[in-house]
Order: C-alpha cells, then structure tokens, then sequence
C-alpha cells in the first residue's frame, strides 16, 4: 500500500447568495470543489500539486489534513484516515499555509516553538537534537528571541517551517509556502526543503503557482483544474506538449524596413529589438535565421524557450479551466 | 494533568505578549474598573432609594452582586477563548490551525485567550462581597467558605456553557448572537439581584434554563442564612452542579457542531 492513497475523493461546498428581492431564502449554489480526485504518493516523494485559483488544491490539502470530510471517496496516509483519525494523525503530519501563521504573534519565536514541544509532547532530548538541526538549516539562530511580528516574511516563513517540523512529521504539507518571497529567501527555502527530503526522507506535498518552485523541488506534478485530476506525471514531459515555440530577439546594425517575414509568425519591435516569435515545427529554424541575415547586417541575436508562466497559462486554456 | 500543564503554559506565555504593551493594558483594566465601578454603583443608589428589596437588606444584596461579579469576570479572564476570541478564530481561520494539532478543540480554544483587564473587575466584585458580607454579619465557617467556592467553581463553568452558545451558533455561521448575550449578559445583569425578586417567566429562565439562581443565589441564600423558597440546606450544596452540568450539555452540542465544521469548510 502507499505512503498516502486517494480514492475517487469527492467534495462539494453549499454557498449562499445574496438574497435578492421577491426572494424569500437566500438561493443556494452548489460548488463542486472535487470530482473524482484519485492518486497515490509513495515514502519520499516530492509532489507539486498546481492548478488556477479555486481548482481544488487548498481542499485537498484540507481533507489529507484532517481539517475538511470530503463528501465521499477513500483516503489514508500511512494507514490512517485523516479525518477519522484526526489526533493520531496530525502527530505524524506537518502544515505551513504559506498565508496563514501558526505561531504565536507577539512572543519570541523561541517560546512559540517551546508551547509546541509541550502540544506534540516531544520528548526533551529529541527536542533539542531536532532544534539544533532546524535552527541551523535554517538560519535561525539569531532570531530565537524575536517576537514573530518583528521578523521580515522571509524569515517568518523560516520559523513557520521549524514550527511545523519540530515533531519530526513523516509527511509535509506546503501551501503556497513561496507567495510573497524574495528571490533570495525562495532559493534558501527550496534548499531547505531538498535537505528535508533528503536527509530524513519527508515526503513533501506543496500547491504552488511558482513554476520555479516545482522545476528546482519536485519531479512529480498533479495539475488540478475545476476539481478533477488533469495530468498526474513528470514536469518536463507535460511542458514539451505546450513547449512549441521559440523566441528570437535579434538586433540590427542599421534600420531595416519592408522585410517578408515568414508566414505564421508574431514580430514585435521593442526599441532597436525585433522579437520574432515562430513555431519550428512550422518554420524550420534555418530557414528563419536565412530570412533575418536576409533582412539586414545582423549585429546580435538570441533564441528562447518560452516562459514556463506562459506555457502554464496555454495548458490552462487549452483544458479550458 | 497534561491538559492543566499545557493550560498553564499557555497562560504564561499570553500574558507575557500582553505585557509588551503596557500602556494599553494599564488603561484599559483603568476602563474596566471605572466599568464595574459603575454597575456597583447602580446597586448602590438602589440601595440608597429602597433601603431593602423584598427580604434582603443592603448587604445582602452587595453580597449577591459581588459574588455574581468576581464569577462572571473570572471566568471572561481565563476562558476569553470562548467568552470573547471565538468567532474572530472561525472567521481568521485560526480554528483551522487548532484542528492540525493532536489535541483537543476547545482545549486548546481555551488556551489562546486570556483577559488579564479584568482584575479589575474582579477585584470590584471581591470588595462588594466582602462589604456584603460584614453588613450581613455573616459568620463564616468552612462549610460556608466551601459553599461559596463551588458556586464560583460551578458558576466558571455555567457561564462558559452559557457562551459556548454563542460559539457553536457562529461554527454553525449563523449570525444571531443577541440570543446568546440575552443568556449571557443579560443573565449576568439579571442575577446581579437575587431570583425571588423576579416575575415568574424570568424565574423559569435563570433556574432552568440558564441556572445562574440554582448556582449562585441558592448557595448565597443559604450563607445569608435565608434560605431561597425555604428549601433545606443541604440544596446549597446540590443545585451549584446545575453549572456543571449546563456545561457537559454544551460541550455535548460543541463537538458535535465541529463534526459539521469539518464537513463543510470554512
């Protein structure tokens, strides 16, 4: 059996509107959040769960949680059913809402992460042994007497992770743990969470709408949309599906005018840039580079894959979510 | 024990992010004795007009105030989580975050909030039972002092039941909580005055069903030495534990409004 089984996993939500006049109940609108999600993750693996705004990720880190019953379907982590086992469970798991603290706002982090030795009854000499290691993974060495309000979001987030891990959870739920983060602390934070994985074999799960973040960490994605599983596999081989196109910005040595582009491609010109972009399987490169040195004295050009960003937002339309 | 320790630990480390401003703390317990002040206040003019209401002289009835005082505002100090902080925790999603630890609910609701402000109004309860009590001559025994501790003992525990209302209306997001401070708050004013001094329906109301007269004033009748309805003394002793049970009831309807938390979402 697998680390975590999810069998045809369903989950509505009731909202209600506003009341409108001549109405006497609030009309109710039923959301299906959920439709049939299966999967299964194995000890060890670093998951990316993405999809757009509303398709179903929060829901699901919810019901794997514990938080949320889902309406009907199977689940088990390790054995366990998140929401009937909820106490049990919960010792064994970690969560870090990337919007959401857990920590307590006003005291120094330190006496935050002591309250939580005394929630997860964690015993004295696995705590120390598992702070020392987290507090220098993750730097946090000098700001164990701040209060978490005077911390930057970088470094909250830091101490969220301590905080969610101090139990030494076997599995990992990251919820958009990189929204809002500098360049810098998104690099350390993946670091971080490639030494977790490694080092004691955490599985870890994370929704993310950062691309990066799912090339740097993880080599499993699940793309969520409208509540049903879309694609369950590696990044690289559901990218080359949309990955066809390239990007040429080419530059010239004098001002060129009246060139035939060829047919079925976009030119734009930004400042002394041309940008061209074409489809190789269309316009053979070859034949794009003759057209250009066709064209004028070419003084430089580079040619580019596509923006992960874009080709995410092309997969989105084409399944229309 | 585990629970106790954890409660206490909590406390600690509350009052300790309370203390890091100290300015606001000190002026709002400043309001909060100027507050209670004037409820007293209130009893006192009566006092002053009347002299005595049906069978109860002045102190008697600082006795009763004080006792329904330092009850209430104790348990607002050390069970804010469910007295005050609740409905923020649903709407902020904090009670999601409570539901990923290994512990219980309302444990650990109980233990995210403390109103320290409240001394105050404590300490005004405090003064007025004390006042009550020498201008009632009371004669105080052990038995009399161990009555008067489980009717504080078991008022904690009713008014928190009585809030927990409140709380397990908001998990069920309907917003109609007048209801609940009709029990809460207006019980708290209500019982500030002895239950016989009230019409029949508002009788039914504070001794069935929110007990504040079986808690508080049977107990205190009986230390007054004018026994409620001329029921037997041994009654002080029993009907405080109407708190209790008022409590297990609502803890009853608690967790099993959090079942419907978690099935539909927040």
């Amino acid at each position: 059996m697998a680390f975590i089984e999810v069998e045809n996993l369903n989950k509505q939500f009731i909202i209600r509107k506003k009341r409108e006049k001549g109405q006497l109940m609030r009309p109710k609108e039923e959301i299906s959040a959920l439709r049939e999600v299966s999967f299964q993750v194995n000890q060890g693996e670093l998951v990316g769960y993405i999809g757009p705004n509303g398709a179903g990720k929060s829901t699901t880190v919810k019901i794997l949680s514990g938080i949320l019953t889902p309406d009907s379907g199977r689940a088990s982590v390790d054995g366990l059913v998140p929401w009937a086992d909820r106490k049990a469970h919960v010792r064994r798991i970690g969560v870090v809402f990337g919007q959401r603290s857990q920590l307590w706002w006003d005291v120094p982090i330190a006496d935050s992460f002591a309250l939580l030795k005394e929630i997860y009854h964690v015993p004295e000499a696995a705590y120390q042994a598992r702070m020392g290691e987290l507090t220098e993974a993750l730097q946090l060495g000098d700001l164990m007497r701040t209060p978490l309000r005077l911390l930057s979001l970088g470094q909250r987030m830091r101490a969220e992770l301590c905080g969610s891990l101090l139990h030494s959870p076997s599995l990992l739920f990251l919820d958009e743990p990189t929204i809002g983060l500098d360049a810098v602390s998104k690099l350390t934070l993946r670091e971080f969470l490639q030494w977790e994985n490694r080092q004691r074999g955490t599985t870890i799960l994370l929704t993310t709408h950062d691309m990066e973040d799912i090339t740097a960490l993880c080599s499993r994605v699940m793309v969520l949309g409208h509540g049903r599983k879309l694609y369950d596999g590696e990044l690289t081989e559901l990218l080359a599906r949309y990955d066809t196109e390239r990007i040429i910005t080419a530059r010239y040595e004098e001002e060129i005018s009246g060139t035939a582009w060829p047919e079925g491609c976009q030119v734009r010109r930004n400042g002394e840039n041309w940008i061209i972009t074409y489809a190789p399987e269309k316009i053979p490169t070859a034949e794009m580079m003759a057209r250009m040195q066709q064209a004028g004295h070419l003084r430089e050009c580079t040619v580019q894959p596509q923006n992960v960003d874009r080709l995410i937002a092309r997969m989105y339309q084409e399944m229309e979510l | 024990m585990d629970t106790l320790r954890l409660y206490r630990k909590s406390m600690a480390m509350l009052l300790k992010s309370q203390m890091q401003y100290p300015a606001s703390f000190l002026m709002q317990t400043l309001a909060q004795l100027v507050m209670e002040s004037g409820e007293l206040m209130a009893v006192i003019l009566l006092v002053d007009r009347f002299d005595h209401l049906n069978q109860w002289t002045a102190g008697n009835l600082y006795f009763f105030f004080g006792l329904m005082s330092m009850t209430f505002y104790l348990t607002e100090c050390f069970a804010r989580g469910i007295t005050g902080a609740f409905s923020g925790m649903v709407r902020s999603g904090q009670l999601d975050t409570l539901l990923l630890r290994p512990r219980g609910v309302l444990t650990q609701v109980l233990c995210s909030a403390v109103d320290p402000r409240r001394i105050t109004c404590i300490a005004v309860g405090a003064f007025s039972f004390g006042l009550g009590s020498r201008l009632s001559g009371v004669a105080w025994t052990a038995g009399k002092a161990l009555i008067i501790l489980e009717s504080v003992f078991c008022g904690f525990w009713l008014i928190m039941g009585l809030f927990m209302i409140e709380a397990i209306l908001c998990i069920h997001s309907v917003k109609s909580i007048e209801l609940a401070n009709a029990l809460t708050y207006g019980g708290r004013s209500a019982c500030e005055y002895p239950i016989d001094t009230f019409p029949r329906p508002l009788r039914l109301l504070f001794t069935v069903i929110a007990p504040f007269a079986l808690v508080m004033h049977v107990p205190a009748a009986w230390v007054l030495g004018k026994p409620l309805f001329g029921w037997p003394g041994w009654t002080a002793a029993v009907t405080p534990t109407a708190g209790i049970i008022l409590f297990g009831i609502m803890y009853l309807l608690f967790q099993r409004a959090m079942r419907f938390y978690r099935s539909t979402g927040s």
